[in-house]
């Protein structure tokens, strides 16, 4: 489908073909004078765009009609709209970025429309507590294990060509405000050789990284005090932030019109059958395979059973409780069948701080040895900063309360340290929100479970979630569409690890 | 005749009073007797054609086919039901039995009747519990407006029948089959004798179905539960091609030029509805697809009034039933273990399920017309007599071959070949009841392998 947009936009662009000069003075007529090519212009259009208020216009004359009809639109069967379906193909639990994704790539993936039908089950289409439009939203390769470099490549890959993926016909083009100034890691002396040895493995797998020593960081940007920093590693293509939200919604969006169904309501059950089998070793295994899934409304005691075939775990910080549901914990906890989903929620705060004579436009994502890490916000002097707390101190999970004291104590002292013009800032906001934090190896859990037959997951990234969400939602489309990994190996993020009790730890996690 | 209906009919206190135990198991064993005794009927042994007679009904060799398979079909239909329905509370079960005997009985006087108007009751009477049937147990939201089209389609076609039928009678004075065989061309005004033609055939052509008036059907199948689904596979598309069959005799010379738009509309909805099985994700839906198809082909051969064509249109109906209604079991296992219906998510079960692989092998084989099944002599005597009829007709019988044989080759490559899914590979082993369901069915399509002149009808 992308190689058909891309042609589309090839003849759009291009010069003499037959339809090319009337189609972009049709769109200069309506968004205003425009270069060549794709318009990505958010604003309103000049002028009204007779199809996008075709469809609102045919509803508003039904409407009209029926209203003008006798007789009521009562029906025996429609008790609650908000209700899901009764039965699906593959219901997806948790709306954030990672199961848009996943139900995009899905769609994407089925070969003929209306191939598969999906469900995605969000209980909060605010989103107040979701890990996705609290994060930072940075993009980075600078990893040291090769399949978390492979898909956050992927991902940036994907998120350069967002339009192309995600632009929906006669919608306003998606735009992430991809700002990509890079990542720069500060290591210590002793973790300077860990660096180099990361920086080969990202070169290796084609992450555009360099390392840059003490005098050279100081040429690069003189704001910086480069004490203790015995390497430098910055990230020159492909790293950057950009706005989650906008993924979010651009992944939403394309799915829906695509045609997943959104519902609002909070998976509280499971309807699974057991089946009690032998190993060829002899011992007994005991699969479970999921029916239904009990979904509740909001605020209510309306629930639904929904029938389906597959659920994929995608609740983020929540993943390890729903995961309870299926009664994990019931088992021994040292056999297969009773290892719980080591993910759960943890807390991390985001400052955004104003210094007018703080760094420049061109300051990159920076993350000290220390824990520190700062990034630039917008264009007026803002910042955006935090820390991660050490193992001893995590915070309390049960709310979302912003800890100012954290600041003063962990950030700002470090802040300071490392970038002297920050002695004068103002904390102008804070907000807290949660990891989806893997406690065994703090990567992300892509793959199906060795018990529970029909449940896939994707979830447990630790705070790199975003920057991953395209790449592992392929993965794990084609993982139910194709049965296997057909673009980048994910095997080594699969369950077998944990099951193994062999951690895949990263070493320089944030 | 009645050593059939009575005890039919005493199934239904059977299902009411058997204890809970030994309901499905007595309900299976005794609708098994009555269709060992039904084989009887295939004995013709009179030369007028028309045995087992009484006032009111009869069998003949175009019936007795038909008949038999619908005897069939109620122990298969019980042991199909017999796995979905275990959740549901007794009475439910007792009532869908009841819904299932009541169903078989107005099917039984409809192809037994000998006065039309007891096969016009019978008919509209079959519409009642495949309707509950359907809106009751189906499994989606879509049921109701599947149950809809189903009841409508039919109930708005059936309507000018009825007055037909009454105008008929009026003319000629009766009814009986016996005796509209013997008559001679009916004197009708011209320009009546179009409206007459149609509103003889229209109810049958719906039910058929032919191709512009189909659009009930993948809905009503896909919608049905399994019991349902095959009835409605099996018996209740070939109670439209026997109407037909039953009601040309009086309209004979009007079919010769009237017949011609309704037979290439079968013809091209042969073509259409095969193409369309091409592109369906799911797999019930594929399935309702090639019963059109291969029904488009019974209603062109019915049409065009030839004893060759009606021979191979009462062949392949019956062989279509057995083999629609063995695909819809063998999607039904894949539903009950899966829960969903989409090819794409329940690939490669040849590796998890090699037996079961053996089934949809055969009955895939049978759908696409393999020698020497009578899939393909219906099919083949069906495109011989078209021929005759008009050389033209070989590009859409043809096509229409070629594209069968590769939707069906393409459904079992989709289902049983491919990468396995990681969900499926732990799934419940086939029950012995399910490899009993498509023995049942497959193996009287391979005896009459060795005996087609039972299904060929009187034309012969």
């Amino acid at each position: 489908m992308s190689a058909w947009r891309r042609l589309h936009v090839k003849v759009r662009r291009a010069h003499g073909l037959f339809t090319s000069r009337r189609v972009t003075e049709q769109y200069t007529w309506m968004y205003g004078p425009s270069t060549l090519g794709q318009n990505l212009s958010t604003g309103k259009p000049l002028r009204n765009d007779f199809f996008k208020e075709l469809e609102a216009q045919l509803a508003a004359m039904r409407k009209k009609a029926a209203d003008a009809l006798p007789g009521s639109s009562w029906s025996p069967f429609d008790i609650n709209p908000n209700l899901p379906p009764e039965r699906a193909d593959i219901v997806i639990i948790g709306g954030g970025v990672m199961g848009w994704s996943i139900a995009y790539w899905l769609k994407q993936k089925e070969r003929v429309r209306e191939g598969v039908k999906v469900i995605v089950v969000e209980r909060d289409l605010t989103y107040s507590q979701a890990s996705t439009v609290l994060s930072a939203g940075g993009i980075r390769q600078q990893f040291s294990l090769p399949e978390n470099i492979h898909l956050s490549l992927a991902s940036a890959d994907f998120m350069r060509n967002i339009n192309e993926h995600l632009g929906v016909l006669n919608e306003d083009p998606v735009d992430l405000q991809f700002n990509q100034s890079g990542y720069l890691f500060l290591a210590s002396e002793e973790v300077a050789h860990i660096m180099e040895e990361n920086y080969s493995t990202q070169r290796q797998v084609g992450a555009k990284v360099t390392l840059l020593s003490p005098t050279q960081l100081k040429e690069k940007f003189p704001w910086i005090n480069t004490d203790g920093v015995a390497l430098a590693s910055y990230g020159l293509e492909n790293e950057g932030w950009f706005d989650p939200w906008s993924l979010l919604n651009a992944f939403r969006r394309k799915a829906m019109s695509m045609g997943v169904i959104q519902c609002c309501g909070e998976v509280t059950d499971f309807k699974y059958t057991v089946s009690m089998m032998t190993s060829p070793g002899g011992d007994p295994v005991v699969y479970k395979r999921i029916n239904s899934v009990k979904v509740q409304m909001p605020k209510g005691l309306e629930y639904q059973m929904v029938e389906c075939a597959i659920v994929v775990n995608a609740a983020g910080a929540f993943s390890g409780k729903l995961a309870e549901m299926l009664g994990i914990s019931s088992n021994p906890k040292d056999t297969i069948a009773g290892t719980p989903v080591p993910v759960e929620p943890r807390k991390r705060y985001i400052y955004v701080v104003h210094c007018p004579d703080g760094p420049g436009l061109d300051t990159p994502f920076l993350i000290d040895y220390s824990g520190m890490y700062f990034r630039r916000e917008g264009l007026g002097g803002n910042y955006i900063t935090g820390a991660s707390p050490k193992e001893a101190d995590e915070p309390d999970t049960s709310n979302l309360e912003v800890d100012h004291q954290f600041f003063e104590d962990s950030v700002w002292p470090r802040l300071a340290y490392r970038v002297p013009a920050f002695e004068k800032l103002k904390v102008t906001s804070a907000w807290a929100g949660f990891y989806d934090y893997n406690t065994f190896d703090q990567n992300g859990i892509i793959g199906d479970h060795p018990v529970i037959n029909n449940m896939y997951f994707a979830t447990g990234f630790s705070g790199h979630g975003l920057q991953q969400s395209p790449a592992a939602g392929r993965a794990v489309a084609e993982l139910i569409l194709d049965g296997n990994f057909k673009t980048l190996d994910m095997r080594g993020l699969g369950f077998r690890r944990i099951m193994a009790q062999e951690p895949i730890l990263e070493r320089n996690i944030l | 005749m009645l050593k059939i209906l009575i005890p039919t009919l005493l199934l239904i206190p059977t299902s009411w009073l058997a204890k809970a135990k030994w309901l499905w198991p007595t309900t299976l064993l005794h609708s098994f007797i009555i269709t060992l005794f039904s084989l009887a009927w295939l004995k013709n042994t009179t030369e007028t054609n028309w045995s087992t007679l009484n006032p009111y009904m009869a069998t003949d060799p175009l019936s007795s086919p038909l008949l038999t398979l619908t005897c069939c079909l109620l122990p298969l239909m019980i042991l199909a039901s017999q796995n979905h329905l275990a959740q549901d509370p007794l009475v439910r079960q007792r009532i869908y039995i009841t819904l299932l005997v009541t169903l078989q009985l107005s099917l039984i006087m409809a192809f037994a009747a000998t006065e039309l108007t007891m096969f016009y009751v019978m008919f509209e009477t079959s519409l009642i519990p495949t309707l509950i049937l359907i809106t009751r147990w189906g499994n989606q939201m879509e049921r109701l407006n599947a149950g809809t089209y189903f009841l409508f389609y039919t109930l708005a076609s059936s309507l000018p029948l009825l007055i037909t039928l009454l105008a008929f009678q009026n003319k000629t004075g009766t009814l009986s089959l016996l005796i509209i065989q013997l008559l001679g061309p009916i004197p009708i005004s011209p320009y009546v004798n179009i409206i007459w033609w149609t509103t003889s055939l229209l109810a049958f052509l719906v039910k058929m179905p032919l191709y512009g008036v189909h659009l009930w059907l993948p809905k009503a199948h896909v919608e049905a539960p399994i019991a349902g689904s095959m009835i409605l596979a099996a018996v209740l598309l070939k109670l439209g091609g026997y109407g037909m069959m039953r009601l040309m005799l009086i309209l004979s010379p009007l079919a010769k030029e009237l017949c011609y738009p309704f037979i290439i509309l079968a013809l091209w909805g042969v073509l259409m509805t095969s193409s369309i099985c091409l592109g369906q994700t799911d797999l019930k839906s594929l399935i309702a697809y090639s019963s059109v198809s291969h029904m488009g082909l019974v209603a062109a051969a019915i049409l065009i009034q030839t004893p060759w064509g009606l021979t191979g249109a009462l062949i392949l109906m019956i062989a279509h039933g057995l083999t629609s209604s063995a695909l819809f079991c063998l999607a039904n296992t894949n539903y009950e273990r899966t829960h969903t219906r989409t090819m794409i998510l329940t690939r490669g079960s040849q590796m998890i399920l090699p037996l079961m692989a053996t089934w949809w092998l055969i009955t895939c084989l049978a759908n696409l017309a393999l020698p020497p099944l009578p899939n393909l002599m219906g099919e083949l005597i069906i495109i011989s007599a078209l021929l005759g009829w008009s050389w033209w007709t070989i590009i859409f019988t043809g096509a229409g071959a070629l594209i069968t044989a590769t939707y069906s080759l393409y459904m079992y490559l989709m289902t049983q070949r491919g990468p396995v899914p990681n969900h499926m590979i732990s799934m419940n082993p086939s029950h012995s009841r399910e490899h009993l369901l498509l023995t049942l069915h497959l193996l009287p399509l391979l005896l009459l392998v060795f005996k087609p002149t039972t299904i060929w009808g009187s034309a012969y």
